[in-house]
């Protein structure tokens, strides 16, 4: 694959500890499109060793709007079926310009592992070290091992090395949309943590026209009815739940994913004045809200927006969804910080707010009907646009972004492939 | 005459970065960007967006701008404080030229979703 691509697929054998990689065929994409339709073409073909696979939206890391996404597909301890869940912040990008715009990593190991992608090449290590770290200190062994900040981290704390079913793969130090208890698949393969970076470069089949198409749609989204808000709280707000008030007083800033529009993210300071510009110096001052439903989970317990964000950086340190950790202690009657800090250990339970399709719930309806709601999440996994500012953005139609893939790749994508792709991943 | 960055609209998305990428490789990459949103300091969530002019590397703080005068062998004058070490690579690379080439203008500006980039 010539286009938008690294033209790579790594296969990485756990049982084996044996890694190589293979070309994208261009076929494959014509057929499934990228995203979703490859992930799971993979999934089909690798299914005898429970694969997980890491994937890259066919415009993840472009300067389309909210080209931020790349997903993890596998089988969900929790659900039996086979789900995705969404890469975000930077890692989604990161993934691609690592060099592969997929990921295969099959079997299991016998001793702790992580994987180390870097500028096209893929590197099993050994993970003594960092195996019963939390999420925060594997992230920074890390980095301070390879001496480089900007490594992208997707990785597991004591919650999926522990086998509970709430276990989450978390980006860096945030929790992640992952609502499907991966974090207990990387804990049942041991593998701790993928780590990414690259330099690559994405070659454009088109790339005048691509970049005129990519600045025009912007200027339609900065017209939109999102344009100027920020933050969770605004989100919140536009889903008919307006926690602004309650979780002002302290917020530090807000932060968007890779090139899009509306910032979803949060960062909130918990041990320094949140109107602080200066850097501060200490070293864990707060905690960047990237899940509503966990913010919200919390809320609904009573406590106060710093207890409930002091429980969501707990929760990811530990690597847990921290949707179930809130309702499973109010299910269990635990109102209080000290009392829920303590159920992460041994977390038991069924969840009502469990994801019932292939997308994960970490994306709120907006309204709309489960089949619209699942089309427009399809119509992002395939092509890596940010999950919930494609629902708040409908200037990124599916015609747009079918115009675009061409434009970018140089093949014929139509409205009748999208429909085929999508009736396959969702069937 | 130069790109002015507004640090407390700037969200952090990296989109001027990207743009700059595609100016200067007409593909998508980040190795010779000369606009560059530093990233080093995630859980203190500090940021800074840091520009390479022919001059100076300016970087707009959240607290406020701050200039240095580059020497001639293209090395920052470190003397103000420490930089973060994910904006070293700058150093190395061409400076901004505006997108002297590109009939619409900086291409950075355009791209910016938050009105974060000027020129002035
Ligand atoms: S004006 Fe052009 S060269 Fe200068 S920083 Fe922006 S994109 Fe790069
Ligand atoms: S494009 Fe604008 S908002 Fe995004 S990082 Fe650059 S200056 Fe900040």
């Amino acid at each position: 694959m010539e286009y938008l691509s690294t033209n790579k697929i790594a296969i990485v054998d756990l049982t084996n500890s044996k890694v190589s990689d293979q070309e994208l065929d261009k076929e494959l994409v014509k057929e499934k499109i990228g995203g979703a339709g490859i992930t799971t073409a993979l999934y089909e073909e690798y299914q005898k060793e429970d694969p997980v696979i890491l994937g890259t939206g066919l415009l993840t890391g472009t300067l389309v709007p909210a080209s931020a996404l790349s997903i993890i597909t596998a089988k969900s301890p929790l659900t039996g079926k086979v789900c995705h869940a969404p890469i975000t912040l930077y890692a989604g990008i990161e993934l691609k310009y690592s060099g592969f715009d997929y990921v295969v990593i099959k079997g299991n190991s016998s001793k702790p592992v992580y994987l180390w992608i870097h500028d096209g090449i893929a590197d099993l290590k050994e993970a003594n070290e960092i195996w019963g770290k939390d999420v925060w200190e594997s992230t920074d062994f890390i980095r301070e091992l390879m001496g480089d900040p900007l490594i992208q981290i997707l990785g597991i704390g004591k919650g999926g090395e522990s086998g509970s079913d709430f276990g989450q793969v978390c980006i860096n130090y945030w929790a992640s949309g992952d609502r499907w208890g991966f974090g207990k698949l990387f804990g049942q393969k041991k593998l701790k943590l993928v780590a990414l970076r690259g330099m690559s470069l994405l070659e454009i089949a088109d790339p005048e026209e691509f970049v005129r198409e990519c600045k025009e749609l912007l200027s339609t989204i900065k017209k939109g009815s999102f344009a100027g808000k920020k933050g969770i709280g605004e989100l919140s707000a536009a889903l008919g739940e307006d926690i602004r008030k309650w979780l002002e007083p302290i917020v530090h800033r807000h932060l968007s994913c890779f090139n899009t529009s509306f910032p979803t993210n949060t960062f909130v300071f918990l041990d320094e004045e949140p109107k602080r510009l200066k850097e501060t110096d200490k070293e864990e001052p707060g905690f960047l809200i990237t899940d509503l439903y966990g913010l919200l989970g919390f809320k609904k317990l009573g406590l106060s927006a710093s207890d409930t964000c002091a429980l969501l950086r707990e929760s990811a340190k530990y690597g847990m969804d921290a949707v179930a950790v809130a309702e499973l202690s109010q299910k269990a009657g635990k109102k209080k910080p000290d009392e829920i800090k303590k159920t992460l250990s041994g977390l038991k339970g069924a969840l009502e707010s469990l994801g019932k399709g292939k997308f994960s719930p970490w994306c709120p309806s907006f309204n709309l009907s489960t089949d619209e709601w699942e089309r427009r999440q399809a119509v992002a996994y395939l092509f890596g646009i940010h999950p919930i500012f494609a629902l708040m953005s409908p200037e990124l139609s599916e015609e747009k972004l079918i115009e675009l893939a061409n434009l970018g790749t140089g093949l014929a994508f139509t409205a009748e492939t999208l429909d085929k792709v999508i009736a396959d991943i969702l069937k | 005459m130069g790109i002015k960055v507004d640090p407390k609209k700037c969200v952090s998305c990296m989109a001027c970065e990207m743009a700059c990428g595609y100016h200067r490789d007409d593909g998508f990459a980040l190795l010779s960007s000369c606009i560059m949103v530093t990233r080093g300091r995630e859980k203190r969530d500090y940021s800074a967006v840091v520009l390479k002019e022919e001059e100076n590397l300016v970087i707009a703080r959240p607290e406020g701008l701050e200039v240095r005068k580059l020497g001639s062998g293209g090395e920052a004058d470190q003397s103000k404080g420490k930089e973060d070490a994910s904006a070293k690579p700058l150093l190395l690379r061409e400076p901004c030229d505006l997108c002297s080439d590109r009939e619409d203008g900086p291409l950075c500006l355009q791209f910016c979703p938050a009105d974060a980039i000027s020129l002035g």
